[in-house]
């Protein structure tokens, strides 16, 4: 590996390393991380880094992190993307609205006031 | 969107792997090499911020194509090494950010509006990661414990902080005085000395025994970030558990010096957690 590096200097005056060496600490390190939240960027981004959001998904679903003994994401409640919880919201405010028709629409037969 | 420099109407994805406020030598970013299927490892700027990146083909590099390579063992290694070195090309001149591996734009304007939508957490990261590097411990029992080994790694799902595997830990401490027990015990001895270095601490997921190949259960899988300045201090205590092993329940093994991944998640608030920093 060459040393482009002049702060990680591997194995020269150290007894550990080399860092990159394990491939478990290596995906323990790129992989665990949280999901991308954009809350307040405005700009259309998210449907960009939803692809890194999937795939972090999909890595999760998959045998092979797990032969590799990463499964922190199985229990991780981190992991439901700002997607599905936009689509639950969406999906929440369509039913209310179906459901004050309804309402509404009752309370004409019925006479019934909420 | 700019057009890709890659190969001959290859649509291309931008694939990121660090931001940084120092740009890197050229010569070293020229020499350095990210995903062997993708071109020059390059640099945009939002602002004063660089980020490091590289044009990848999309037929490889798209959401199904890379998911089914990454179904791959051997392909998911090769995109982590690859990930790790465009990381290390952009940590040459000082702190960076990294990336979650497989973080791909569709151009190099997205990728420079994402960053500059995360300005204050990446000053807060990169101040708080300048002149630190993070170690790598790992403190296993040494003789399997009598209970499934599985057990240590499990109970401690993510989400329960370090104070609640602790608790849990001296809850069963208090159970049963086993060797198990007296071994937990000894690994929070370590934390808590290395901690005595170190700016902070973080907690990975102890690795199974699958994964280490051993039979003697991984108690604790620690991250610590430690200042350059008390970087001898740190690895002399480290010596102390590795090489003279004054604790007989346990073996420390530790890697270092990384960048510091653990402690740079750009995603959320970087402000650690309560019992994560420790005062220096």
């Amino acid at each position: 590996m060459t040393d482009l590096d002049h702060r990680y200097p591997g194995q020269e005056t150290e007894p550990y390393g080399p860092p990159s060496g394990s491939l478990a600490d290596l995906l323990e390190r790129v992989l665990d991380k949280g999901i991308v939240i954009a809350g307040d960027i405005k700009i259309d981004l998210l449907d960009i880094e939803l692809l890194t959001i999937r795939l972090r998904l999909f890595i999760a679903s998959v045998d092979t992190a797990k032969k590799a003994g990463i499964d922190w994401w199985e229990t991780d409640p981190a992991l439901s993307s700002r997607a599905a919880r936009d689509a639950l919201a969406e999906e929440n405010a369509r039913l209310r609205e179906r459901l004050d028709a309804l309402e509404g629409a009752a309370g004409e037969t019925t006479g019934a006031v909420r | 969107m700019s057009a890709s420099a890659a190969g001959p109407a290859a649509p291309a994805l931008v694939c990121a792997f660090a931001v940084t406020r120092t740009p890197p030598d050229p010569a070293g970013l020229a020499a350095a090499r990210g995903h062997e299927e993708g071109g020059a490892l390059r640099v945009l700027r939002a602002g004063d911020l660089c980020l490091v990146v590289q044009d990848v083909p999309a037929a490889l590099f798209g959401e199904e194509a890379l998911t089914e390579r990454l179904n791959r063992p051997e392909d998911l290694e090769r995109c982590a090494r690859a990930h790790h070195r465009g990381v290390e090309a952009a940590a040459g001149r000082g702190p960076v950010v990294p990336l979650p591996m497989a973080t791909l734009y569709r151009g190099d304007r997205t990728a420079e509006l994402a960053v500059a939508a995360r300005r204050p957490v990446l000053d807060t990261l990169l101040a708080r990661l300048r002149d630190r590097t993070e170690w790598a411990v790992k403190v296993h029992a040494s003789e399997a414990a009598p209970e499934a080994p599985a057990d240590a790694g499990t109970r401690a799902g993510p989400g329960s902080g370090g104070r609640a595997y602790l608790s849990r830990a001296s809850a069963r401490r208090r159970e049963r005085q086993g060797a198990h027990g007296r071994a937990l015990a000894e690994a929070e001895a370590v934390d808590a000395a290395l901690r005595s270095h170190a700016v902070a601490a973080t907690r990975h997921r102890p690795q199974s025994e699958r994964l280490t190949g051993r039979r003697d259960p991984q108690l604790l899988n620690v991250a610590y970030l430690v200042e350059d300045a008390r970087r001898a201090d740190f690895t002399a205590a480290l010596a102390r558990f590795t090489a003279d092993r004054p604790l007989p329940g346990v073996r420390v093994e530790a890697s270092g010096p990384w960048i510091p991944y653990s402690f740079a998640r750009w995603d959320e608030d970087p402000r650690p957690a309560p019992d994560q920093e420790t005062p220096s």
